[in-house]
């Protein structure tokens, strides 16, 4: 009590009235999120304003709900200016008084905002109180330019073979996940996450997850996978659930891009997941229609690729002048009867720097992860894979795509050569060899390992249904029998000589013992 | 329309009643004659529209007693809104507050509690 009591004198005698004048104006029209403000005819786009009930109430009632309301300016018109009203839009009204903040909408940040799931003005909405964080930074800005950039080269491990294999992320590029609903695109998203753990800490991105549009429950199941995993211990979670204003929706992958940047110019990395810029089109288009700006294809807004291609070229891979930070992007987009010719997906496509594909035919004959190698790709290929990885995965790629022509040729035809068949049942499985169960990402010296078995020819001897069980066996065999050459690979990147020797010795035990 | 109505606005600020008058009569034979009376309707509302927000814009004091009002008044002149009009509103508590053309100064005890409340709850 004593305590309180102080605090407020101790607010009471510091309080020194703000003063000078503000510029406010006055909301005209009201609705659907949106406000048509009389006034403010200095007001520059993107400024916050703040909407004041308190202005024509007795301090009895103001003193009942104090919460701001925040706007966003969006449109300048002629004697008028329309902000979307972020938070209660039902609490703004005809003649409330607005005041202009002065400041481009900014969020704070900092690194207490770890472990923290925020909504995008990083207002904690996890319940354990104030995140602490006191940088303010506006989160539309524009990307690093070229000069500022170093070249893509430092992998970004998933822990997923088939990722880290054929479609290799380096720390600074864009790749998107892309598919239908319910074929494991988050899920390859949160594997990249919990996978950091894999990383020494010192190299270890800080990961931040941005919910756009989801249910809340969908939200907290993955807070909570990643709480009991342990990764929240380098994750921020912000969230706009599909039950918050359209502002917010749109606004979330910029404010996630603004917490990412503040590491990434502390030299650290980051890996940045949009999880899904799909909805965030949407969520865009309603916003514009309500601004009453002119509609184009499928009524999407004529600036909707500026939207995504100045979110997106915010990531980067900064020169050692800048610090050499860098801030990974993995973007999601939802695709439709796996049409990827849609408007959303092709622009997106189009900005990123490659594409992980996932086709719910493979979903569904069992193959997980389902990404089609043979449209996925990486356009910043092998110059971010480590040597050990390179080595190892360079014929895969040619190896699945020509064993997926054969099965295609295999369904017209019975009667196959004794070559032919053996490519089959090797791509066959190595297919298994690449299946994982979601949430076991591996280390990439584990995931080499295994590769190195399978393109050498160690599961020969077993049929492509039992590839699968064998692949889990060897690493357990590998963990217990040879930790000295994991180890080498993890720590050199690069599976040397003696290594490879060493390696064998144990492959070739292993198959002794498993035969 | 908007052009009709930025016309008639210019005219009310600018002349006397009696040319305002006739402005008025030569938009109304013009809309005759060119069939569009159905826009005149529309034309009003948009002029009490401009009118409401000139009321809204105009320079306003208020204040929280009546004792206050002279300094009140020299404190807004000082801060750049020249006003006629003072109001009494007790809910201010005490001080005054003033608004012209977009521009407000609180210097009212209401507002000082509030940003004080503020301050300590956050």
């Amino acid at each position: 009590m004593e305590s309180i009591i102080k605090r407020i004198e101790r607010e009471i005698e510091s309080f020194v009235p703000s003063k000078g004048a503000t510029e406010t104006g006055i909301v005209r029209a009201a609705g659907d999120g949106i406000a048509e403000i009389d006034g403010l005819s200095n007001a520059v786009m993107s400024e916050m304003v703040l909407f004041d009930p308190t202005f024509d109430r007795t301090l009895e009632e103001a003193l009942k709900d104090t919460e701001p309301i925040y706007g966003l300016v969006l449109n300048l018109e002629e004697d008028s200016v329309r902000v979307a009203v972020l938070g209660e839009a039902s609490k703004v009204y005809e003649g409330m008084l607005v005041r202009r903040l002065g400041r481009l909408l900014s969020i704070p940040v900092g690194d207490s905002l770890v472990g923290r799931v925020v909504n995008p003005l990083g207002e904690p909405v996890d319940g354990k109180g104030p995140t602490g964080a006191k940088k303010f930074v506006p989160i539309e800005r524009e990307a690093y330019g070229v000069i500022d950039r170093a070249r893509v080269n430092v992998p970004l491990h998933t822990g997923i073979k088939a990722i880290d294999a054929m479609i290799p992320i380096g720390r600074g590029q864009r790749e998107l996940i892309i598919g239908d609903r319910g074929t494991g695109k988050t899920t390859i998203a949160i594997d990249a996450i919990l996978n950091q753990k894999n990383e020494p800490e010192e190299a270890r991105p800080i990961c931040i997850y941005v919910a756009i549009g989801q249910k809340e429950s969908k939200t907290a199941k993955i807070v909570a996978l990643l709480e009991e995993a342990g990764a929240m211990a380098y994750t921020i979670v912000l969230t706009a659930p599909a039950s918050s204003p359209a502002a917010f929706q749109f606004l979330a992958p910029f404010a996630g891009a603004a917490i990412g940047e503040h590491f990434m110019e502390q030299g650290k990395d980051a890996l940045v997941i949009y999880d899904d810029l799909s909805k965030q089109a949407v969520a865009y288009r309603q916003l514009s229609l309500l601004l009453r700006r002119p509609p184009g294809r499928e009524a999407y807004p004529g600036d909707i690729f500026y939207l995504h291609s100045r979110l997106l070229e915010r990531a980067a891979k900064l020169s050692q002048e800048k610090g050499g930070g860098s801030l990974t992007a993995l973007p999601i987009i939802e695709t439709q009867e796996g049409d990827v010719s849609a408007y959303i997906p092709t622009n997106v496509i189009s900005i990123t720097d490659g594409q992980i594909f996932l086709q719910s035919d493979l979903f569904n004959k069992g193959m997980r992860p389902a990404i089609d190698v043979g449209i996925s790709v990486s356009r910043v290929g092998s110059s971010a894979q480590t040597k050990a990885m390179k080595k190892v995965s360079g014929k895969i790629k040619l190896e699945l795509a020509q064993f997926r022509e054969l099965e295609a040729f295999m369904q017209f035809t019975s009667d196959l050569d004794e070559n032919t068949k053996k490519q089959i049942d090797a791509g066959r499985r190595m297919t298994e060899v690449l299946k994982q169960k979601n949430g076991e990402p591996l280390p990439f010296e584990m995931q080499a390992v295994v590769i190195f078995a399978a393109t050498n020819g160690f599961f020969d001897g077993f049929t492509p249904e039992e590839a699968h069980t064998v692949e889990k066996k060897l690493r357990d065999y590998l963990i217990r029998e040879a930790k000295n050459v994991l180890t080498s690979i993890r720590e050199k990147k690069e599976i040397t000589e003696d290594s490879e020797k060493e390696l064998l010795t144990s492959l070739e035990q292993f198959i002794q013992r498993t035969q | 329309m908007d052009e009709y109505t930025r016309v008639l606005e210019a005219v009310a600020e600018t002349a006397d009643e009696k040319t305002a008058e006739a402005a008025v009569q030569k938009l109304i034979a013009h809309l005759k004659s060119s069939g569009r009376m159905k826009m005149l309707p529309h034309i009003a509302r948009e002029l009490r529209k401009i009118g409401a927000r000139r009321r809204l814009h105009a320079p306003h004091v208020e204040v929280a007693s009546e004792k206050e009002k002279a300094r009140a008044l020299a404190e807004a002149r000082a801060a750049g809104i020249d006003a006629k009009d003072v109001h009494v509103n007790r809910a201010l508590i005490s001080g005054w507050r003033a608004r012209s053309a977009g521009m407000l100064v609180d210097e009212s005890g209401k507002r000082a509690l509030i940003d004080i409340y503020r301050k300590i709850i956050a």
